[in-house]
C-alpha cells in the first residue's frame, strides 16, 4: 500500500519535469530590483554602456605590428562583427576604434586601421599613431607591442560562451605564430553556469552509484541498497517536482539540491544498523522493525528536524536562489524522513528473511571488528578526558589563530583552474594589457553642462591619475582624455597642448566637434546627455572582488583631498560583483549565526535539557572552527561557495551527536533507573561507540563519499564542496566519538545532577 | 568612377526630364530601377539652385534623453547632380554658436571640409574619407544629409507599395564595394508622385535591421517637393535622431564668396541671427 502511493505520488511529480526552466546567470542571485542591479542598469542607460564585454587578445612573441598578424585582426574583427549577439557598432579593435589625428593640418577623426597596411612603411606610420595616442596604450596595444586586443560588448540577453565559442572557431581558423585569448565577465559567468549543469547532471548519478556501492558492501544486499537509493531519488523528485510545478527556474544552487539531497537520505542508514542488530538478536523480522524504529525514532526525527530547520534559516535569506534552494532542501529532507517512516519500513517486509539473516550475521559488537575500532577510538576518549580534552584545547587556539588568517575575497575566473583556458586567457591579457574587469566612477553633478567646466574635467583627470596609481588598475579613461587628444591636434600636435584647455567654451567646441566625427558611443560612454555626468572606465587587472574595493577607496581618498561638488559613485560589472560577493558572504554569516541559535534550540528540545544540548553542540562547533582554522591556514580564501557551507554544514553536522547522546541516555535508562555511577557511564558509551556508533561512522562514510566525487571536478567551487563536507563529516564523527565521551565522563556530576533527565 | 562620371552627367539629365514627365503624367512608363534612385538622388538633394533653411535637430538616447543643435544650412549646386557647397552655421548649443563649417562636395572623391573653432579662433581642415560618419552627433550621417552618389550601389525594383497614402516604388540598393560602407544593403520605398524618399531601412553587415530613415513631413515650397521633417531611428541601440527645417528658402541667388573659408571666421549677420 505504502510502495504503491509512494509510486503514484512520485509519478505525480515526475510530470512537472517538462516545464523545467533553466537560470545559470550568477546576476540573478541579486534581484533586479536590488539597489546595484537598478544603478548599474541605470549608469548603463545614462552612458549607452553594455552589460556584457568579452576581451580576445591577440598575442605575437615578434609583435603584433607585421602585415601578416594586422591582416589576421583585421579578419577576425569583421568576423566577429558579423556574430550574432555582438554590439557590432561598438566593437573596439584596430579595424574599429576611433582615432584623433593631425596630418598635414588636416585634422582626421576615423577608425584607426580601416583598411590592412600593404607596405612596411604603412606599418610604421600605424605604429606612430598608436603610440602617440594614450587613448590606446595598454587598452588596444601592450606597451612592448606584442599584444593586441579586441573588445566585443555583448547586446542584452546574449549568451557569452556562445559568443566566445563562436569567436574561438574564427581564430582557429587563422594560422601562424600567434596566439590567441578569450577572456571576460561573461565568458567565464556562462561558461562556469553551462558547466555547473553539465557537472551536476555527472555527478548526482554518479555520487549515487558510489553510495550504492559503499552500501552494497557494507550490507551485502542489494535490494536494501537499492530501496536507500530509491528513498534518496523519490526524495528528489517530489522536491524538484513541487519546485518546478511552483514555476521556480532552476538555478545554480538549486541544481546542487540532488547531491545533498542524496547525501542527508544517508541518515536513514541508522535505521538500518539498528534492525540488522535488532534482527541478530531475535530474529524477528516484523518485531524488528517495530523495535527498531520505536529505538531510533526520536533521534531520526530529530536530525531530520535539525538538517531541515538548518536550511530553512536560507528562507529568511535576502538572496532569491539562496532561499529556493534552502527551501528545496529543507522539503526534501521532510520527504525523507516521511519515506523513512513509511517507505522504508514496508520495504523491509518484501526482504526475504534469509537475506536479512546473511547480512546481520556480521552486525555483533563483540565480533564485528569496525564496532571494536569505534569502541576504541571512545576509550581514548572515556579513559582520559583530561588529555582528550586538552588536545581539544589546543586544536581550538590553532583554529582561532587560522580563522584570524582567513581573507574574504571572490573571484569568478578563479573558479576555473589554473591551466584552464578561460584563466589563462584572463592572466595573459590582464599581465599585457589594462585589464579584462571593468568597473567605472561616475562623476556626478546636478547642474547642466557642469561637467564641460575645465574644473571638473581637471578634477577628472586627476582622478584617474590617482586611481592608476593602484596595482590592481591598468587602464583608464574618460572624457577628459579625448578633450586633451583634440587640444593637443588642433594645435598641430603640439605636446605643450596636451592639456585641459582654458575655457568651458573650448571643451565644449572640441566635444562637440568630436561628436561630429567619432562613432556616437566614444562620446555617450564618457558623458551623459546634458553632460552632467562623466563616466570614468577603470580597467581592473583581475577578477577580485576586494579590487573595486580598493578603486572605491582610492576615489573616496582623493575626493576627500580635493573637495569638489561633484559626487562619485562606483559602477559596472566589477562593482556589481564586489556587493553581490558582500551580500552572499554576510547573508551567509547571518545565516550561519541564525542556524546556530535554531540548532541549539532544537537540541535543547530534543533532550529537553539546556546541559545536554551544550554538551552535544561542542563537537559541532569544534569541527567547524578546525575546518575554518585549515581554510584560513591554507590561505585559501573566504569566497561564495565557502560561506554557502557554512551556513549548511551545521543542520548537516549535528546530526551524530544526536544519535550518540540519544541512544547513550536511552542505553542508560535503560540499564538503571538510579543516577548512574561512573563505570556504567564508561560501559554504556562504549557499548554506543560501537552500535549506534557503527551507524554514525557508516553514515559519515557515505557521506563523504558521495561528495568525495565532487573533488574530481574541473571547477574550483566543486573542489572545495567535496573537501569541504568530506573532512567534515568524517571530523564530526570522530569529534562525536571521541570528545563526546570525554565531556560526558568529565561532567557527569554537572549533567546528571539531577538524575537522567 | 571618373570615367562613368561623363555617362552619368547625361544619364542624370534624361532623369531630370523624365522626371519632369513623369510629374506632369504620373505613371506613365514603369521606370528602371536606377531611374529611380537617380531621380529620387536630384528631388531630395538637388532641388533649386540654392538653398537655405533652419535645421532644428534633436537627439534622443535610448532612455529618453535629448540634445539640441540648431542651425543654419545654405546649399549652392555648382551643377545639376554634381559639385555642391554647403556652409553652417550652429546657433545651438550654446557653447559652440558661432561655429561654422563648410563642405564642397565633389562626385566621385572625397569631399573638401573645414571647421572653425570660434574658442581658439581656428579654422582647420577636416579629413573627410568616412562618409557614414556621423553628422553633428545625430544618428544622420553626412551621406543622409548630401546624399550617396547613386552609381555607388546597384538598385533592385523589388515592388510597388503605398507607404500610408502615398504610392511608392520599392528598390533594394546593394554596395558596389561592401567595405566602403557600414550597411550591407538599403531598401528605400521612393514616392512615385514626389521622387522623395518616403523610407529607407538599412541592414547592417549581418543582415540585421539597423537603422530607418523616415520622411515625416512633405511640404511644396515654391513648387518644390521638400521633407521638413525627418527621421532617423537606430533600431539596435534605441538612439534615434529627428531634424526639422524651417524658413527654407530656393533660388536665393546666394553669393559665392559665402562657401569660401574667410567666410567661416566672418559669416554674414543674416546667417548668425
Amino acid at each position: 500500500m505504502v510502495v504503491s502511493l509512494t509510486i503514484v505520488f512520485t509519478l505525480a511529480f515526475m510530470t512537472q519535469f517538462p516545464r523545467m526552466k533553466t537560470d545559470t546567470n550568477p546576476k540573478n542571485m541579486l534581484p533586479a530590483t536590488s539597489d546595484v542591479r537598478v544603478w548599474n542598469d541605470e549608469v548603463d542607460r545614462t552612458f549607452a554602456l553594455y552589460e556584457d564585454m568579452i576581451v580576445v587578445g591577440i598575442a605575437n612573441e615578434k609583435g603584433v605590428l607585421n602585415r601578416e598578424t594586422l591582416g589576421k585582426i583585421s579578419r577576425i574583427t569583421d568576423d566577429i562583427l558579423r556574430l550574432k549577439g555582438v554590439a557590432a557598432a561598438d566593437v573596439n579593435s584596430f579595424p574599429t576604434i576611433t582615432n584623433v589625428t593631425s596630418e598635414s593640418g588636416t585634422l582626421r577623426v576615423a577608425p584607426l586601421m580601416p583598411h590592412v597596411p600593404k607596405t612596411d612603411q604603412d606599418v610604421e606610420s600605424l605604429r606612430k599613431m598608436l603610440f602617440e595616442n594614450p587613448l590606446f596604450i595598454n587598452r588596444i596595444v601592450s606597451k612592448d607591442g606584442k599584444t593586441t586586443a579586441i573588445y566585443v560588448p555583448l547586446e542584452k540577453g546574449a549568451n557569452g560562451k556562445e559568443v566566445a565559442d563562436k569567436i574561438r572557431e574564427i581564430v582557429k581558423r587563422e594560422k601562424g605564430d600567434e596566439r590567441y585569448y578569450i577572456a571576460g565577465d561573461p565568458v567565464a559567468r556562462d561558461t562556469f553556469g553551462a558547466e555547473m549543469f553539465t557537472l551536476m547532471a555527472i555527478f548526482a548519478p554518479i555520487a549515487g552509484m558510489v553510495m550504492l556501492i559503499v552500501r552494497y558492501l557494507m550490507f551485502r544486499d542489494l535490494f536494501l541498497s537499492i530501496t536507500l537509493m530509491m528513498d534518496a531519488v523519490i526524495s528528489i523528485i517530489w522536491s524538484m517536482g513541487v519546485l518546478i510545478a511552483a514555476g521556480f527556474p532552476i538555478h545554480i544552487m538549486s541544481s546542487m539540491a540532488p547531491v545533498f539531497l542524496m547525501a542527508i537520505a544517508t541518515d536513514s542508514i541508522h535505521i538500518f544498523n539498528e534492525f540488522y542488530f535488532r534482527y541478530r538478536e531475535n530474529r524477528d523480522k516484523k518485531a524488528a522493525i517495530i523495535e527498531t524504529m520505536h529505538a531510533v525514532g526520536r533521534p531520526v526525527r530529530y536530525t531530520a528536524l535539525a538538517t531541515a530547520a538548518g536550511f530553512a534559516v536560507l528562507l529568511f535569506m535576502n538572496i532569491v536562489p539562496v532561499r529556493v534552494f534552502g527551501g528545496l532542501v529543507a522539503f526534501g529532507t521532510v520527504t525523507l524522513r516521511i519515506l523513512s517512516f513509511s517507505f522504508i519500513p514496508a520495504m523491509f517486509t518484501f526482504v526475504k528473511d534469509k537475506n536479512i539473516e546473511k547480512a546481520a550475521r556480521g552486525e555483533d559488537i563483540s565480533l564485528s571488528k569496525a564496532s571494536q575500532f569505534l569502541k576504541g577510538l571512545a576509550g581514548i576518549g572515556a579513559h582520559t578526558p583530561r588529555a582528550t580534552v586538552l588536545v581539544g584545547l589546543l586544536l581550538f587556539v590553532g583554529a582561532i589563530i587560522g580563522i584570524t588568517n582567513i581573507v574574504v575575497n571572490n573571484n569568478m575566473v578563479e573558479w576555473f583552474k589554473k591551466g584552464s583556458d578561460i584563466r589563462v586567457a584572463d592572466t595573459e591579457i590582464n599581465r599585457a594589457l589594462g585589464g579584462t574587469s571593468t568597473g567605472y566612477i561616475v562623476a556626478i553633478s546636478t547642474e547642466e553642462d557642469f561637467i564641460k567646466n575645465p574644473e571638473s574635467m581637471r578634477y577628472i583627470e586627476g582622478l584617474q591619475r590617482h586611481l592608476e596609481r593602484l596595482a590592481v588598475v591598468g587602464k583608464t579613461f574618460s572624457v577628459a582624455d579625448y578633450v586633451k587628444r583634440i587640444n593637443r591636434v588642433l594645435h598641430d600636435d603640439d605636446p605643450g597642448f596636451d592639456v585641459i584647455p582654458e575655457t568651458k567654451e573650448a571643451v565644449g567646441q572640441y566635444l562637440f566637434l568630436f561628436s561630429t566625427a567619432a562613432k556616437p558611443s566614444d562620446l555617450n560612454n564618457v558623458v551623459d546627455y546634458p553632460f552632467s555626468k562623466a563616466n570614468i572606465w577603470v580597467q581592473l587587472k583581475t577578477w577580485d572582488a576586494q579590487a573595486m574595493a580598493e578603486v572605491i577607496r582610492a576615489a573616496d581618498d582623493y575626493k576627500k583631498a580635493h573637495p569638489t561638488p561633484l559626487g562619485i559613485k562606483p559602477a559596472g560589472i566589477a562593482y556589481f560583483n564586489l556587493v553581490w560577493n558582500d551580500e552572499v558572504l554576510w547573508d551567509m554569516v547571518k545565516g550561519f549565526l541564525m542556524a546556530l541559535i535554531v540548532v541549539f534550540a532544537i537540541l535543547m528540545f530534543n533532550f529537553r535539557s539546556f546541559k545536554w544540548a551544550v554538551v552535544s553542540y561542542v563537537p559541532l562547533l569544534f569541527t567547524i572552527l578546525l575546518i575554518y582554522g585549515v581554510v584560513g591556514f591554507s590561505g585559501k580564501r573566504f569566497d561564495m561557495p565557502i560561506s554557502v557551507l557554512s551556513c549548511l554544514s551545521l543542520g548537516m553536522a549535528v546530526d551524530f551527536a544526536i544519535h550518540f547522546i540519544g541512544r547513550f541516555k536511552q542505553r542508560l535508562a535503560e540499564s538503571s533507573t538510579s543516577t548512574p555511577h561512573s563505570e556504567l557511564i564508561i560501559e554504556s558509551l562504549l557499548w554506543t561507540a560501537a552500535r549506534p556508533g557503527k551507524g554514525i561512522m557508516r553514515n559519515a562514510v557515505l557521506f563523504a563519499a558521495s561528495f568525495a566525487v565532487m573533488m574530481f571536478a574541473p571547477l574550483t567551487p566543486y573542489i572545495t564542496v567535496g573537501a569541504f563536507i568530506v573532512s567534515m563529516m568524517m571530523l564530526s564523527a570522530l569529534m562525536v566519538l571521541i570528545y563526546l565521551p570525554a565531556l560526558i565522563v568529565l561532567l557527569q556530576g554537572w549533567l546528571f545532577k539531577g538524575g537522567l533527565q | 568612377m571618373r570615367a562613368l562620371s561623363l555617362r552619368r552627367a547625361g544619364r542624370v539629365a534624361l532623369g531630370a526630364s523624365l522626371g519632369t514627365l513623369a510629374l506632369a503624367w504620373p505613371v506613365a512608363a514603369q521606370p528602371s530601377a536606377d531611374e529611380i534612385m537617380a531621380k529620387a538622388h536630384l528631388a531630395m538633394y538637388y532641388p533649386g539652385e540654392d538653398m537655405r533653411a533652419r535645421v532644428t535637430m534633436r537627439l534622443v538616447s535610448r532612455d529618453g534623453k535629448e540634445r539640441l543643435r540648431e542651425l543654419t544650412m545654405t546649399r549652392r549646386d555648382l551643377k545639376e547632380g554634381g559639385e555642391q557647397r554647403y556652409f553652417i552655421y550652429f546657433h545651438r548649443p550654446p557653447d559652440v554658436r558661432d561655429m561654422t563649417f563648410l563642405v564642397w562636395k565633389y562626385p566621385g572623391k572625397d569631399d573638401d571640409r573645414w571647421l572653425y573653432v570660434p574658442a581658439i579662433k581656428l579654422v582647420r581642415r577636416i579629413a573627410a574619407s568616412d562618409k557614414r560618419s556621423s553628422f553633428a552627433g545625430s544618428d544622420f550621417s553626412y551621406e543622409d544629409v548630401s546624399g550617396r552618389e547613386p552609381e555607388e550601389d546597384t538598385h533592385k525594383a523589388l515592388r510597388e507599395e503605398k507607404v500610408g497614402e502615398r504610392a511608392a516604388f520599392v528598390v533594394e540598393s546593394v554596395p558596389k564595394d561592401p567595405g566602403s560602407v557600414d550597411f550591407s544593403r538599403k531598401v528605400s520605398w521612393i514616392d512615385s508622385a514626389t521622387w522623395l524618399p518616403l523610407k529607407e531601412e538599412y541592414y547592417d553587415r549581418r543582415g540585421e535591421l539597423a537603422r530607418v530613415f523616415t520622411a515625416e513631413e512633405l511640404k511644396e515650397i515654391q513648387g518644390f517637393w521638400t521633407v521638413t521633417k525627418r527621421v532617423m531611428k537606430n533600431v539596435q541601440t534605441g538612439h534615434w535622431s529627428e531634424s526639422v527645417m524651417a524658413e527654407v528658402r530656393y533660388n536665393q541667388k546666394l553669393s559665392p564668396d559665402l562657401f569660401s573659408e574667410r567666410a567661416l571666421r566672418a559669416p554674414p549677420a543674416e546667417l548668425s541671427r
